[in-house]
């Protein structure tokens, strides 16, 4: 045999032992059988620093590093505070100037993960205490521009909060020597925050300039978790170190011990975190619920066997890159993720009459559904001279007809496969105010009482009097892609019904953001997603003030009603009782007969996950909830292997098929070429 | 051959710094400083925010012309970083893009090099196949094949791969991508796979076509008369002689090994640098497109100077003047 024929036997020789060993598990056979949650993401983190984290897939992975001091009871609805690294939620104290101060205290011996930053701090060591100046410091990092927090804002409520910022900035502006100091010798050096005044090593007091009872919310977000400010300094990305950044540091259940955000995260549980030194504290944020709904006993996330014990379960989380989502479900069908949402393409197939399909329930799947705290809408600008406030009586019917035309339900079906429920009002389920009897009459499908409003406004059948045609509209939007189309398209074509003739005007998103600033828009589609679940985070959506148009705020309606406002400013800073749900009963009537929005839908979280995945519950909040989970991976693994035994005959065929297809065709040329 | 080379190298510069013009403008007549910095920082960025992220990442200066300081404009800037080779940070998370590419460049040529050589000696060995049983049936099977090869989409030969491989038959991960030396195969198994087929048929036919013309030749008849075997005219004589028309096509190629395969890295979840271009655009990461669309012309430009001189190299007629 010849030099070219060794190399080719020894192709085909690798060839066939690459075939006959193939399989499809993207994961080392060492992991098998290893408590590893596998998940895929699509979009990475754009960072993982916890004062500016801002999206759901950095929240999947920082909230597991950073514990917060406060946290979500993950069973209870509607949602509850409980004591997370704090040993309790802390009580509002009002005081006689008007400010208000929360008073936190930490556990004790806290310990950050192991990390070499601490090296810093004091030689050879590489954790330390989590310390009450720590939380000062990541509040001072919030309030410094350089870090660019997305919610520099959300804190200025703290006393003295703004000065500090000026101050840093000044200090920096003038003194280039300052500029170079670390960070922290930077803030200790520009003065504390007055409203943040620490109380020996696990004490914290935050001073509030007024009455917000939400700020206890920021305290179960990682942008308030305490940060050493050996990680800030070290992790620096000089000298072939990593930025903070992409190196977070934490006193959670995991640590960060692989982060190649382009293709693989890897999560390892922290033996340093409180819950797994400390069982004996029997801490909330630390153990499994006791207690929950009816509806968690009937599926199982009441299971004795977890209830009360120790957190967390599994030992390592890994993120897998996925862009593509049918690639990911496929791959979620064939075990090797242990949960999923639900593809568009493939719903009809898993879901079936609003439940998992038998298929999917015969290999062992559960479908958990829950509401999630948002809500999209379409809105009117308000300072719009036909369809807002300048048109008075007449825009009010005009917008109320309108609201008639509109069916949320079909849009749902249509659109999102029915994973939504029909919006009453800006509040949706599990938020203090919603009420599940309560029916907005303007979200009824009414033709016969649109056309009267319609009437009524001086626009009957949609004519507009001046010119004898449909009054015309536009729709504004930036998003040009076809499904949206499609979905606006929708609403169109509803109030075509009515008469009116309403364009869509589609532009790019800078073009429709132009539009905002300079107010000339009529109508659009939005959506929120809260970032707390109290009522605030919704209605302050059409606070006057926060007008998209004048203030660049979130009210995109530009919506202003003097009584509103008046009603959300005596609102927003009440705990929940009996007179704020009045206050917000009386909110949600204003709105109903206004109608600056026309409510669509909350959109529900379907889970799908694998039966060997225990315990699951969608929170709908960006929070995480992998320390709750637990594992069967004995039954995981054989699942996997019985439903991804590799198919091989095809192959042979193949093989056999070329041969006898070509092999002929040489034999004679061959043989025609030797005569 | 060294003036040509200069020559060459100078007007590939000005081919360069046109693309770096159009880039700036096409980018920022689509797009704006403020539209980059929601994407980083997210919807509910307050204006501060968005604001003081502009003046962190150097986007608060005027785009073409500033009166009181020419040169602090962000075309400046964009020419001064691009041309110093200093990238700068990623508009869309930070990330230095040097580090990014230095990440990126390890999958991309775990990729592209393999689908290069294999596609490239597979391409042709069966096109030397189809060559030499010219005329036959195999012959015609091997052109029909290949123009249905060449037919088809990368996204139709992706989709069905994953489909057929990766889902009914299981014999590769559907997609992903893992760098231990234990599992790496299995995950480049089927993005192989697909680009191989994927561009087999237009290399085949094309070398098929050479190929035939050289076997027509004097040369090819005399050998044949002196008693040469098949074997040695196809591999000694013919596939020398037809060197020229194959180098133009692979040398050209072998610059962008560097910069991936967006579509195979996309659907496949491969972390090279044609994903990250992706995401660049995706993301209206503008500091990383320009990055990748730089190297990507300066790439070019080195792989059309690189075919010149192979042609020097292996055909001694020709002189570059």
């Amino acid at each position: 045999m010849g030099r070219y024929g060794r190399y080719a036997t020894a192709g085909l020789a690798y060839l066939l032992g690459a075939l006959f060993a193939c399989t499809n598990d993207p994961y080392p056979s060492a992991d098998a059988e290893r408590k590893i949650l596998y998940e895929a993401f699509s979009d990475p983190p754009r960072t993982l620093d916890p004062q500016v984290a801002y999206t759901t897939s950095a929240s999947a992975v920082i909230g597991n590093i950073c514990d917060t001091l406060l946290e979500y009871h993950y069973l209870e609805r509607p949602f509850t505070l409980i004591p997370g690294l704090a040993l309790e939620v802390p009580a509002a104290e009002y005081r006689t100037d008007g400010q208000v101060a929360y008073r936190f205290v930490l556990r004790p011996e806290l310990l950050y993960q192991d990390d070499p930053s601490f090296r810093l701090g004091a030689r050879g060591s590489i954790t330390r205490r989590v310390v009450a100046t720590d939380v000062a410091f990541a509040l001072a990092r919030i309030a410094d521009p350089a870090v660019n927090s997305p919610v520099i804002e959300t804190f200025a409520k703290i006393v003295g909060f703004r000065e500090f910022t000026e101050r840093l900035e000044a200090r920096r502006e003038g003194d280039p020597t300052f500029a170079r100091l670390p960070v922290h010798e930077q803030y200790a050096a520009a003065g504390a925050i007055r409203g943040i005044r620490i109380g020996g090593t696990t004490e914290i007091e935050i001073v509030l300039v007024e009455p917000y009872p939400q700020i206890l919310y920021w305290f179960a977000m990682p942008f308030t978790a305490p940060v050493p400010w050996e990680a800030v300094a070290y992790y620096d990305g000089q000298e072939g170190r990593e930025h903070f950044a992409d190196h977070p540091v934490g006193a959670g259940p995991f640590r960060l011990a692989l982060y190649d955000k382009q293709a693989r995260m890897v999560l390892e549980r922290n033996d340093n975190w409180y819950g797994l030194r400390h069982p004996e504290w029997d801490a909330p944020g630390a153990t499994y619920p006791r207690a929950g709904t009816a509806e968690d006993a009937d599926a199982g996330r009441l299971d004795p066997a977890a209830v009360g014990r120790s957190l967390p379960f599994i030992e390592r989380i890994e993120f897998r890159r996925e862009k593509e989502a049918i690639p990911a479900f496929t791959k979620f069908l064939q075990g090797y993720y242990d949960a999923s949402g639900i593809v568009r393409e493939s719903f009809d197939r898993i879901v079936r009459d609003d439940h998992l399909s038998p298929e999917m329930t015969a290999l062992g799947m559960r479908l958990d559904k829950s509401v999630t705290p948002a809500v999209y809408y379409l809105g009117f600008n308000m300072d719009d001279a036909i369809v807002g406030a300048p048109a008075g009586e007449r825009g009010r019917k005009l917008r109320q007809a309108m609201s008639l035309a509109i069916d949320a339900r079909e849009f749902t079906r249509l659109f999102i496969n029915g994973r939504g429920i029909p919006a009453q009002s800006p509040l949706p389920p599990g938020i203090f105010g919603y009420d599940p009897a309560y029916a907005n009459p303007y979200r009824v499908v009414d033709l016969a009482r649109a056309a009267e409003l319609l009437r009524e406004a001086g626009y009957p059948k949609g004519i507009d009097p001046r010119t004898g045609k449909p009054l015309r509209l536009t729709f504004d939007t930036g998003d040009t892609s076809a499904r949206a189309l499609l979905t606006f398209q929708f609403h169109v074509r509803a109030w075509k019904l009515l008469g009116l003739d309403v364009e869509i005007a589609a532009t790019n998103y800078n073009q429709f953001q132009d539009k905002v600033r300079k107010g000339a828009y009529q109508i659009f589609q939005w959506g929120w997603v809260a970032d707390y679940p109290d009522p605030e985070n919704f209605l302050f959506l059409l606070h006057g003030p926060m007008g998209r148009t004048r203030s660049g705020g979130p009210n995109t309606a530009n919506f202003s009603d003097p009584r509103y406002d008046e009603l959300f400013l005596a609102m927003k800073s009440r705990e929940n009782d009996a007179r704020r749900r009045e206050i917000i009963d009386q909110m949600l009537a204003l709105l109903e007969r206004e109608r600056p929005w026309i409510e669509l839908f909350h959109p529900e979280d379907y889970v799908l996950s694998h039966g060997w995945l225990r315990n699951v519950k969608p929170i709908g909040l960006s929070l995480p909830t992998a320390k709750y989970w637990d594992l069967d991976v004995t039954r995981r693994a054989a699942l996997r292997m019985a439903w991804n035994r590799p198919i091989r005959w095809p192959a042979y065929v193949l093989a056999l098929a070329t041969v006898a297809l070509v092999l002929p065709g040489v034999v004679v040329y061959l043989r025609e070429r030797r005569r | 051959m060294i003036a040509y080379i200069v020559r060459r190298t100078l007007y590939g510069g000005v081919t360069v710094l046109g693309v770096l013009v159009f880039l700036f403008v096409l980018f920022f007549s689509v797009t704006t400083p403020d539209d980059i910095a929601r994407r980083a920082l997210g919807e509910k960025a307050p204006p501060e925010a968005l604001a003081q992220w502009k003046v962190n990442h150097g986007y608060d200066k005027p785009a073409l012309w500033n009166p009181g300081r020419p040169a602090d404009t962000l075309l400046v800037e964009h020419f001064r970083r691009m041309l110093t080779f200093d990238f700068g940070r990623s508009d869309a998370d930070d990330t230095p893009i040097a580090d990014r590419l230095r990440r990126g460049v390890g999958p991309s040529l775990c990729l592209t090099v393999p689908l290069f050589v294999i596609g490239l000696a597979l391409g042709i060995a069966l096109a030397l196949f189809v060559a030499f049983f010219r005329e036959t049936y195999i012959d015609r099977a091997g052109v029909f094949v290949c123009v249905l090869a060449m037919s088809i989409s990368m996204l139709l030969y992706i989709i069905g791969a994953q489909y057929l491989v990766g889902k009914l038959l299981r014999w590769f991960p559907i997609s992903g991508f893992d760098a231990s030396p234990d599992v790496l195969l299995r995950f480049l198994a089927l993005p192989l796979l697909v680009g191989i087929l994927s561009g087999e048929g237009s290399s085949v036919r094309f070398y098929r076509t050479v190929f035939v013309e050289e076997m027509s030749r004097d040369y090819v008849r005399t050998a044949r008369a002196k008693g040469c075997s098949d074997g040695r005219i196809m591999w000694h004589h013919v596939l020398r002689n037809a060197a020229i028309p194959i180098l133009t096509n692979v040398i050209i190629a072998i610059p962008f090994l560097f910069t991936g395969s967006i579509l195979l890295e996309s659907f496949f979840g491969i972390p090279g640098l044609g994903s990250v271009t992706v995401d660049a655009i995706n993301g209206n990461d503008f500091a990383t497109l320009r990055t990748m669309v730089y190297i990507g012309s300066l790439l070019f430009v080195a792989g059309q100077i690189l075919t010149d001189i192979s042609y020097v190299l292996v055909d001694p007629r020709v002189r570059l003047q």
